[in-house]
């Protein structure tokens, strides 16, 4: 099991739970689609996966490893859990080698720049390391934030609805591709998606909420 | 579980930093407080039964009078400024925040000099229309003439508040009052002035706060205030124990105040609009509008900028064979410690900022409201909380050495340390807004992408919060350079011995009655402060331009 989440519990305020003893179990490699109605909580359980939420109860297990429960909390930099932002948020001040190696800065410079060679030819997008990102295309900043997100070797990636910014003809184009990168590297990924054909073409497993 | 959600994705060390930084902050006051039930002494009597309510008076008039007057100028301007185009608009926009560089003492000796009996007003009446008027119409030197002062010089701040907000609204709000057949005259004072009350009242309570600080103006206008008084009673008579009276009295005041501005302003929430929304759009004026416009914000500009600026460059020609080497002596002074502390405010602002991200958004705004405190509260009063502060630090040496045999020769009373440590309480608050807006137009994002890419809160400070900053540290040193530059009573009563900045030199000079002398100083001071304005706002304007091309 790649991730086991136990009777997770939230609230961003006293007034309402956003999730209630919620429960999900993803297996290693899968694919797996989160839809439901806006305001559903869909983005929360990533957060609260990556870490960026603290659950006020209940517990999440990453590829076997309690990442957070009653005693216990993981800082998100040490879950080793990618995430792609639904704004791609790369660093406007660094280029795009700088944006890819950034996750990746322990190793050497040599294997750093093979690395991220590597990513940006799984990506298609060889060649644009000295760009900036406001020079880029926003399929082109989806591209590049998910191979930033890839680069560190992730065992979980999170995709908050990957196709909303994009229009129809990319749309289209943009699913066929990632669904072709994430089979190539074999990674278990949770995608967010309003689009009912989104959710069915990409994933294996939909998990619904309401 | 639940105490980690509300410190959040901190890490320990920033908040034990901001905790020091907020234990220092906090500590004037607690000072001043805990002295409160000190013995009185016979002429805290005297002062609290004859002189106090006269203290109050002048005050309240002083903060009414230039809070609706710079209210009224501020966003009348923003609003001309903002809604319509004409003739050096462009340039007004950023000139109209240049009589912040004038220090209102200084613009105080300026005045009075225009005005008086030997002044070019009365000389030319006198020489060329053999008019003599009445010398009480020409007295700048009352509560009237401090009001005027105030007005002139300080209402950028209304100015900037408005503009800033009024630029954030979509233009739609306009166009559909325009097409509804209202007025330009009654939308302005029907939508906008409603709409933009929450910053108009912000922008006048900057003033009032300015106001109760200022020591120059009133002094050489011989007005009594809080902040003269507390001055009369410790170093007119070394008596401590009624300046920490006045101090707390001065503080209650304030609490008043800060409620007041609460209640005006309302609990309720301004619709920002977001970018997708167009801004305003210009009209382009003409005709007698145009001229209007033009002479309404020209002269602002010319009598709170141009005529002081002409008149003590006249005053420095006068007075030929000054002294190069004082001013320069001074200049450099006085360069050096704004400089420094205000190095030293932002690095504070920038780890509570930090931290106050980091965190709840209750802890959030308690880190805000510390912050600011002491930009509320007069300098005098600080000044005081940091004088029983330091004597407290002497007894503990005298202790050590009395016990220990420990020899201190670090005697902390007023040091350049002190001083900078006073500034850091009054001015933190002024570089915290600056950052924090400056982290609130990132959002959090970055921030996160960061985390879950594996760096941990400081490493994601440095290579990603820091220099996207840039922008919002740069306005804020800035802004607390200029500040540092004109204060005054903090400097004048914790200042190390031979210490003098252009402000205290210059201060003291025109005090003497040697306005020539004065005169250098003054447009050094002017000219560093102007610098600064010129570069943070023309700073805006070029990211501006960035974001659009
Ligand atoms: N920072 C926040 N503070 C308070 N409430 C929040 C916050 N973020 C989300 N919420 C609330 O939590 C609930 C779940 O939000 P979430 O973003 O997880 O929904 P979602 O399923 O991703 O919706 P959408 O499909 O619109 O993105 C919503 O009711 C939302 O209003
Ligand atoms: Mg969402």
């Amino acid at each position: 099991m790649q991730l086991k989440i136990s009777d997770l519990s939230f609230s961003y305020n006293k007034k309402e739970k956003v999730l209630n003893d919620f429960n999900l179990e993803i297996n290693k490699g899968e694919v797996a689609a989160l839809v439901g109605r806006s305001g559903s909580g869909k983005s929360t359980i990533l957060r609260l996966t990556a870490g960026l939420e603290i659950p006020d109860s209940g517990r999440i297990e990453i590829a076997g490893k309690t990442v957070v429960d009653e005693q216990k909390f993981l800082a998100p930099e040490k879950r080793k859990v990618g995430m792609v932002f639904q704004d791609y948020a790369l660093f406007p001040h660094l280029n795009v080698y700088q944006n890819i190696s950034f996750g990746i800065d322990h190793l050497s410079k040599k294997k750093r720049k093979e690395r991220t060679a590597e990513l940006l030819e799984l990506v298609n997008l060889a060649g644009f390391e000295k760009r900036y990102p406001h020079q880029l295309s926003g399929g082109q900043q989806q591209r590049i934030a998910l191979a930033r997100t890839l680069a560190p070797g992730p065992k979980l990636l999170l995709l908050d609805e990957p196709f909303s910014n994009l229009d129809t003809e990319l749309r289209d184009k943009i699913r066929k591709e990632l669904k072709s990168i994430i089979k190539e590297i074999g990674i278990t990924t949770i995608l967010v998606s309003h689009d009912k054909n989104d959710a069915e073409f990409m994933a294996e497993k939909e998990i619904l909420l309401n | 579980m639940q105490l980690l959600k509300k410190l959040k994705k901190g890490s320990p060390g920033w908040y034990i930093l901001t905790l020091v930084i907020i234990f220092f902050l906090l500590l004037p006051n607690f000072n001043i407080i805990i002295n409160l039930f000190a013995e009185v002494s016979e002429n805290w009597e005297h002062v609290r039964e004859y002189l106090l309510i006269n203290y109050f008076h002048n005050t309240l008039i002083l903060i009414l009078g230039s809070g609706f007057l710079s209210a009224l100028l501020g966003a009348g301007l923003a609003w001309l400024i903002i809604a319509y185009d004409f003739p050096g608009r462009r340039f007004l926009n950023w000139a109209l925040i240049l009589p912040l560089a004038v220090p209102p003492y200084i613009g105080a000796y300026v005045y009075a000099g225009i005005f008086n009996f030997t002044g070019p007003v009365q000389r030319l009446l006198r020489n060329y229309f053999s008019i003599t008027i009445e010398q009480r119409y020409f007295d700048l030197m009352n509560l009237r003439g401090a009001v005027f002062i105030y007005t002139i010089f300080l209402f950028p701040y209304v100015y900037l508040m408005t503009k800033a907000f009024l630029a954030k609204q979509s233009s739609s709000l306009l166009e559909s009052s325009r097409l509804l057949g209202k007025s330009d005259y009654s939308i302005f004072l029907k939508i906008i002035l409603p709409l933009s009350r929450g910053a108009i009242i912000a922008g006048s309570s900057l003033v009032i706060m300015e106001v109760l600080n200022d020591y120059g103006v009133v002094k050489y206008f011989g007005i009594s205030t809080f902040t003269t008084a507390i001055f009369n009673s410790w170093f007119g008579m070394g008596d401590l124990a009624t300046s920490v009276r006045l101090a707390v009295t001065a503080m209650l005041l304030i609490v008043v105040i800060l409620f007041i501005e609460k209640l005006l302003r309302g609990g309720r929430k301004y619709s920002y609009s977001t970018s997708k929304l167009r801004p305003l759009r210009r009209r382009q004026l003409s005709g007698r509008s145009k001229f209007l416009a033009m002479f309404l914000s020209y002269s602002v500009f010319t009598v709170a900028f141009i005529i002081p600026m002409f008149q003590l460059i006249y005053w420095s020609i006068l007075s030929r064979g000054g002294n190069f080497s004082e001013v320069l002596n001074h200049a450099l002074t006085s360069f050096f410690t704004a400089a420094g502390a205000a190095a030293i405010i932002i690095i504070g602002a920038v780890i509570v900022a930090n931290t106050a991200r980091m965190s709840s958004k209750l802890i959030a705004n308690i880190l805000g409201r510390i912050t600011i405190l002491g930009y509320s509260i007069p300098g005098a009063v600080i000044a005081v909380g940091i004088l029983l502060f330091m004597l407290q630090l002497d007894l503990l040496f005298d202790y050590l050495n009395l016990y220990f045999g420990i020899e201190t020769n670090l005697v902390l009373s007023s040091t350049l340390l002190m001083l900078i440590f006073a500034y850091t309480v009054r001015f933190l608050g002024i570089a915290f807004n600056s950052v924090d807006s400056g982290y609130d137009k990132i959002g959090e994002s970055y921030f996160e992408a960061a985390r879950t890419l594996g760096k941990g809160v400081t490493t994601t400070f440095f290579k990603v919060d820091l220099p996207m900053l840039k922008p919002a540290l740069l306005s804020g040193y800035l802004l607390v350079f200029i500040e540092v530059m004109k204060e005054l009573p903090l400097t004048l009563i914790l200042r190390p011995f031979n210490f003098d900045t252009l402000a205290t030199r210059a201060f003291e000079y025109a005090n003497d009655e040697m306005i020539y002398r004065a005169a250098d100083l003054s447009l050094v001071l002017i000219i560093f402060s102007a610098l600064a304005i010129y570069i943070i706002t023309h700073q805006r304007r070029r990211r501006k331009n960035a974001a659009e091309n």
